[in-house]
């Protein structure tokens, strides 16, 4: 059978089929496509003005990787005039992110970018070990979601950005859109579809990579050779959104414009008015600073319900008021310093090799 | 013992099992009698779960009954037209009919000698709440080979309730202009054809074609379903075409509201599919709709049907209970349609293994749904669908993603591709030829990927034969497709004069003949 050539080009030899749009195309039109459509949702989004200064939020995995090197790229190639740097957090996990950071290193050396690492251990005096060791695997996800949330922010806070990017990709938009119709999270369904967020005080975050699917960005970093770690998680992943990945799954191979298909209804729809209403208004948290719809911040109070050894009942909001009734919090416990937004943390250069 | 076997066991060591249901085994309405059923953590007898099936069913229904929702508290329900009831011999829809029955219909007076209320058909008491009640069923065996007509049961069951009219339709009909006629009352049937391409399936730019050949109703049906790319556009077109079948029929016999048997269960499942087949901007007709066929001059009607989900705070299992204990006979769906893959399906495999590990998931999705809008104003009503639809469907689906070179956005950035693949890229402006009639500003998202969205597993080979064109429904062209240009003279758009001067111009070798060509257009 005769080879079949590029749908876009029609000269070179298709090589792949695109799992967004299911064209046969060669690699060069893959790269050129893949880095295009990044680009045009960038400029559409007016996501970043010259001069900015932008951190990549960079794990060591795939998406951040392709993140990186895609921003690098386009940045050159278009003349964005961006600052870009690499910022990781580092949670604590022996065997995982520890190796996962040794990628990143690499990366800031391959990429020419500063790069800062941020740990759980010297913000919050807790590693995700330590934090597994107490409460077990079952929602340690939480916490650490909701630390790292925080951790980001206070890292890009040090580095003087403007701009958070994240390698959140298609997948992961449309499998949050699932996840917050099914558990009811009104608020987060509200704008987990919006591109760019930005809170009160806080630095935006962005992601770039809104409409590109997983697989794609996979394929990209495999033809591109790009060096990423790719190790899942060793603690438990979140049962909950474990059900929602498997379901997103089939229907991608049920049919693949599922995913973006998600994404285009959670666009479409919005939360009524007169249930905004009803939401919590947006305060900063008591003790630390940082943005909380209530008066103490999600972080400060699993927090606290570390140091009082009672992790595992601060998860919900009624767990909270039930510790609340048992006492206040004794004075020594270990807090998270005051949030400022332009505090000053020494940043790691890349060395001249 | 532990559960292990092993006797030695510390009962503490093993995990509690969480209760079934609250603290005590007793119904929790009227504390008397010992429970029969658990629904949701608490427990109920049989004599208290009928009436609050039946109260669950009226709250929901009964305040969108008036037209207006007045001041009473209490307001004495009277429609503004006929009742419709959706009927698929399923669970839901079978409970929806012996409820309405027993509660708006069998408790009539009774008639005189003469066979009329006693007391005069205007006196208060034989007052009711609609006028009829017609229960619409659609066959659609036509779509499967083999697949046994169940009109004839169906039927049986609607003839036990001697107050209902049986209106039985076949999904066919969606293709028949007869049908069109006498539900719409025109006797213009015109219909829109779709270009197909060389492997039967219908083209990505939704080309309008001309008419291929005369089909019987049942093999336009055929054509247009073996014409969908996937199993779940198959699923999809299926529920669409008997939807707006039921649509246009109540509506055409003078309904004011249309009921349909979806459980809380279903209607979560039906909501989840549609947002995951794009769907979500008509989130809110999901749950519950005022819909009226677009008249010519595009303003709605004075008769809006009302389409309301009775059942959509009963669940599946409330709903199995219910029939059980009313000795409701359910006629049951077939298996054949059953089995179809897809989206749908499996939506609901995945929310109904969810439900036992997270029994709140499905009130979850229906609540949060509930508090959804659409963000933007309907830009019309889809041409397939018959919901509200946005407007730049393709410019969204352009803008994400790349499917051709020649589109204008890229220009600037096609001196960044790379140079093995210029060789054959031709940059310069494309010639202008007349552009291909398309459907694609007429349909919703949904509708538009239905048609389009192709499966990862390769395209099916045609069939010997084949068609180059595949109906669609009749009610495509059911308005304003004439002003649009989708069909007139022929299947093709009558370009106006000057635009087609301005075509041909650029085909023209010089002034002389471009003159002469304007001198011709006046006899045009």
């Amino acid at each position: 059978m005769a080879p079949t050539s590029c749908s876009l080009c029609r000269d070179a030899k298709a090589i792949l089929k695109r799992p967004k749009t299911g064209q046969q195309i060669c690699k060069n039109c893959f790269f050129f496509v893949f880095e295009t459509e990044v680009h045009h949702t960038i400029t559409e989004s007016k996501l970043f003005k010259p001069g900015d200064r932008v951190a990549i939020g960079a794990s060591g995995g795939k998406d951040s990787t392709v993140l990186a090197y895609v921003m690098k790229t386009l940045n050159e190639r278009y003349n964005y005039g961006l600052d870009l740097f690499l910022l990781s957090i580092d949670e604590g996990i022996t065997g995982y992110r520890d190796d996962s950071l040794e990628t990143v290193k690499r990366n800031q050396q391959q990429y020419d970018m500063p790069l800062k690492i941020l740990s759980y251990d010297e913000l919050y005096g807790w590693t995700m070990d330590a934090i597994v060791e107490q409460i077990g695997k079952k929602n340690n996800c939480t916490f650490c979601g909701v630390f790292r949330r925080q951790a980001l922010d206070r890292g890009a806070a040090s580095l003087k950005v403007d701009h958070i990017v994240t390698g959140h990709n298609a997948d992961d938009i449309a499998e949050t859109v699932l996840m917050n119709i099914m558990r009811g999270d009104i608020a987060r369904l509200g704008r987990c579809t919006s591109i760019c967020t930005q809170g009160e005080d806080t630095i935006k975050r962005s992601k770039p990579f809104k409409y590109a699917y997983e697989k794609e960005i996979v394929m990209y970093a495999y033809f591109k050779k790009l060096d990423y770690f790719s190790t899942e998680c060793i603690y438990s992943p979140d049962a909950y959104r474990g059900h929602a990945r498997t379901f997103l799954k089939d229907l991608e191979a049920a049919r693949p414009s599922a995913i973006i298909d998600i994404i285009h209804s959670g666009e479409a729809f919005e939360v009524k008015e007169e249930i905004k209403a009803t939401q919590k208004a947006q305060q900063t948290c008591k003790r630390c600073g940082y943005m909380s719809s209530n008066d103490l911040c999600k972080a400060c109070t699993l927090l606290e319900g570390l140091e009082r050894g009672m992790a595992n009942s601060v998860i919900t909001d009624r767990a909270r008021k039930k510790m609340d009734a048992i006492g206040p919090a004794p004075d020594n416990i270990r807090t998270i310093p005051l949030f400022r937004s332009t505090p000053t943390i020494a940043v790691e250069l890349p060395s001249q090799s | 013992m532990s559960s292990c076997g092993n006797p030695a066991t510390e009962e503490q060591a093993l995990m509690p099992r969480r209760l079934k249901f609250g603290k005590s085994k007793d119904c929790v309405r009227c504390r008397l009698k010992p429970g029969n059923i658990v629904i949701r953590h608490a427990v109920y007898c049989k004599e208290c779960f009928t009436p609050i099936v039946d109260m669950k069913f009226r709250k929901a229904l009964e305040p969108s009954v008036n037209a207006r929702a007045g001041t009473s508290k209490r307001p004495k329900l009277k429609a503004s037209g006929n009742l419709c009831l959706a009927f698929s011999g399923g669970l839901g829809s079978s409970i929806t009919l012996d409820i309405v029955h027993n509660t708006y219909f069998s408790s009539r007076p009774p008639l005189d000698d003469l066979g009329k209320p006693r007391g005069g058909t205007n006196h208060p008491r034989n007052v009711s709440v609609w006028p009829s009640c017609l229960v619409c069923y659609v066959e659609v065996c036509g779509a499967f080979a083999g697949m046994h007509d169940r009109t004839e049961d169906i039927r049986s069951v609607v003839e036990r309730y001697p107050s209902f009219e049986f209106v039985p339709l076949r999904i066919e009909d969606a293709f028949d202009g007869s049908w069109w006629t006498k539900v719409s009352g025109s006797n213009i049937t015109p219909q829109v054809w779709l270009e197909l391409s060389k492997e039967g399936l219908i083209t990505d730019g939704l080309h309008v074609a001309s008419k291929v050949t005369d089909l019987t109703p049942v093999e336009a049906m055929r054509s247009y379903l073996s014409s969908l790319p996937t199993q779940t556009a198959i699923s999809s077109a299926l529920q669409n075409l008997t939807r707006v079948l039921i649509l246009h029929t109540a509506h055409s016999r003078g309904s004011s509201h249309l009921l349909f048997g979806s459980s809380l269960t279903s209607i979560s499942i039906s909501l989840l599919s549609s947002i995951s087949q794009g769907g979500g901007y008509a989130i809110r007709e999901e749950l519950q709709e005022e819909w009226a066929p677009v008249a010519a001059s595009g303003s709605k009607p004075n008769n809006v049907l009302r389409v309301i989900r009775p059942l959509r705070d009963v669940t599946a299992k409330e709903c199995a209970i219910y029939a059980w204990w009313n000795n409701i006979s359910v006629v049951g769906r077939d298996k054949q349609r059953r089995a179809i893959l897809g989206i749908a399906a499996l939506t609901k495999n995945f929310v109904v293994g969810l439900e036992k590990d997270y029994p709140s998931t499905v009130s979850t999705i229906a609540r949060t749904c509930e508090k959804l809008e659409p963000k933007d104003v309907p830009s019309g009503q889809c041409r397939l669908c018959k919901r509200p639809m946005q407007s730049a469907i393709q410019e969204w689906k352009d803008r994400i993603s790349i499917r051709s070179y020649s589109d204008d956005k890229l220009a600037a950035d096609l001196a960044h591709i790379p140079s093995p693949c210029r060789g054959n890229l031709d940059t310069r402006t494309p010639p202008q030829v007349p552009p291909l009639l398309a459907l694609t500003d007429f349909l919703c998202y949904s509708c538009h990927t239905t048609l389009t969205s192709r499966s990862s597993r390769g395209v099916k080979q045609s069939a010997p034969g084949v068609s180059s064109a595949t109906p669609l429904p009749i009610w495509v062209a059911d308005r304003g497709l004439h002003e649009d240009g989708l069909i007139g003279d022929g299947t093709r758009r009558k370009i106006p004069k000057e635009e087609m001067l301005d075509i041909v111009a650029n085909f023209l070798i010089n002034d002389q003949e471009l003159r002469g060509m304007r001198y011709l257009q006046r006899f045009l």
